[in-house]
């Protein structure tokens, strides 16, 4: 989830900050050892304390560990071999933390405006950038939910799988209604504001390259081509 | 960041308790501990001697029944009547006496009708009766209302002071969480004034109401009735509790002095 923190990599134009994790999630893909991967993750978490969001990076990781096992226990059964076992799973990580990396420290504000510089259509822009503005708010809404179904003697935590999958249901019904009459309501929200009203309205913030911004974005895509060019040259990137 | 800090009160059995006080004072923060959905972080909360702590919030909540302000965070059934089952089936109960506690909720909060309606359809008065019905089915010792007149028209508040007229009346602890001064004046409940995440005043409505400063400090405001009373030059030696009795109160007076 997006925080404002004042770091140096905040600080960069979100287009330079997308161009980053984009060259972290080519190296993931491209690395072909696990040297070469932790390398990656290395780099991407000292990104990542750079811009001050190693604990949140952190926590993105370790909750993608389950799926990483998941990873690795399916390719040891498929008889890939436990070192290719080890790599997909660990590139599996450094995939997952790239992208993090540029959603956890770019507002929805700033997303809206890479959407409108790539020319996405403003309405499938403003439906994905709500939507990911709403989810603190749907999370509140399941907490509370969670809350009142617990009182009426609900226990999540017992009982089978079947039985723990039966138990969502008091709390997904509920959330999905109040989500949908929400959604509603602030189209009519929308609509009272003369919303579409402009085939092409004015922003309130614009982007803007500084030389910080065009000498990092240099600097990513001459790493990129030079590790490129060196992958290919010699056949494996080993470390 | 606390949101409560030295709160030390006690309820006791079949009293009445009003909790006021301004947005994020942490009433509600409060409440959320008597069931154990909340745990202290220093201190403890003791419900019948038993510490929250130690416990589930199933086994709390079959003692503890909170009405949430919201009755959309919690209607997910098919018809009102497997709603109100919903809460009697977690505790174990056995399904005649499941029955029973079914057909007592229906009748006594008016939704005999809407048995087989969903409840997504029902209106928001009817809505805040049947969480209340969901909750008054498994028969708890204490009954918190959190915010029970926000959203509801005079004629709901009125069928919700006649409910809480009857639930006294049978001697269960109530609490009430609200800012609805108005409708907790008739009432003379114990007060319990928060503000800032502290409890400020605790004792009769009456004397707490009396201390402007106080209620000032609480961004509490007071009732009309109480107004009217204090603007008076002379007046009885109670505040009046309704409008009835300031009408009689004053129509007496003005009867008095057009005799004279």
């Amino acid at each position: 989830m997006f925080r404002r923190v004042v770091s140096p990599f905040q600080k960069l134009d979100p287009r330079v900050r997308l161009l980053v994790a984009m060259v972290f999630f080519v190296f993931s893909l491209l690395a072909s050892t696990i040297g070469a991967v932790v390398l990656v993750l290395t780099a991407i978490l000292l990104v990542a304390a750079v811009a001050k969001s190693l604990r949140r990076i952190g926590r993105t990781v370790a909750f993608s560990g389950l799926f990483a096992v998941f990873i690795f226990a399916v390719n040891l059964l498929f008889g890939l071999g436990l070192v290719n076992a080890i790599l997909y799973s660990f590139r599996f990580l450094a995939i997952i933390s790239s992208t993090s990396v540029f959603f956890v420290t770019t507002s929805p504000d700033e997303l809206e405006q890479i959407m409108k510089w790539m020319r996405v259509p403003r309405d499938v822009v403003f439906a994905f950038v709500t939507a990911i503005r709403f989810i603190p708010v749907v999370m509140l809404d399941a907490f509370q939910i969670m809350d009142a179904q617990k009182s009426r003697g609900l226990e999540f935590e017992r009982g089978n799988i079947l039985r723990r999958v039966r138990n969502m249901v008091p709390i997904l019904i509920p959330l999905v209604v109040n989500s949908v009459i929400r959604s509603g309501e602030l189209a009519e929200a929308m609509e009272s504001r003369a919303y579409g009203s402009t085939p092409r309205p004015t922003s309130l913030y614009a982007m803007r390259m500084r030389w910080y911004d065009v000498a990092v974005a240099a600097g990513s895509l001459l790493l990129l081509c030079v590790v490129t060019l060196y992958i290919y040259h010699f056949v494996s990137f080993t470390v | 960041m606390k949101a409560l800090s030295d709160v030390s009160v006690t309820f006791g059995k079949g009293e009445t308790v009003a909790i006021v006080g301004e947005n994020g004072a942490g009433k509600t923060t409060l409440v959320r501990h008597a069931n154990g959905l909340l745990k202290p972080t220093t201190g403890s909360v003791l419900v019948d001697g038993v510490d929250t702590r130690e416990t589930t919030t199933a086994t709390l909540s079959r003692k503890v029944g909170i009405a949430f302000q919201n009755p959309d965070h919690q209607l997910f059934s098919e018809s009102v009547e497997s709603e109100v089952r919903f809460a009697l089936r977690n505790f174990g109960f056995a399904e005649d006496l499941v029955s029973k506690r079914l057909e007592w909720a229906l009748n006594f909060f008016g939704l005999e009708q809407y048995r087989k309606s969903s409840p997504l359809v029902l209106s928001g008065g009817e809505k805040k009766r049947l969480t209340l019905a969901c909750i008054l089915a498994w028969d708890p010792e204490v009954v918190v209302l959190d915010e029970p007149t926000v959203g509801q028209d005079s004629l709901q508040k009125e069928k919700l002071a006649q409910i809480f007229r009857m639930l006294r009346s049978t001697g269960k602890t109530i609490v009430i969480v609200s800012h609805d001064v108005e409708f907790l004046w008739p009432i003379q409940p114990r007060l319990v004034v928060m503000s800032g995440g502290r409890v400020v005043a605790d004792g009769e409505m009456s004397k707490i109401m009396a201390d402007r400063e106080l209620l000032e400090g609480a961004r509490v405001t007071q009732p009309q009735l109480l107004r009217l009373y204090s603007g008076l030059l002379s007046r009885p030696t109670v505040p009046f509790l309704d409008v009835h009795e300031a009408r009689d109160w004053v129509g007496g007076r003005k009867a008095g002095q057009e005799a004279r």
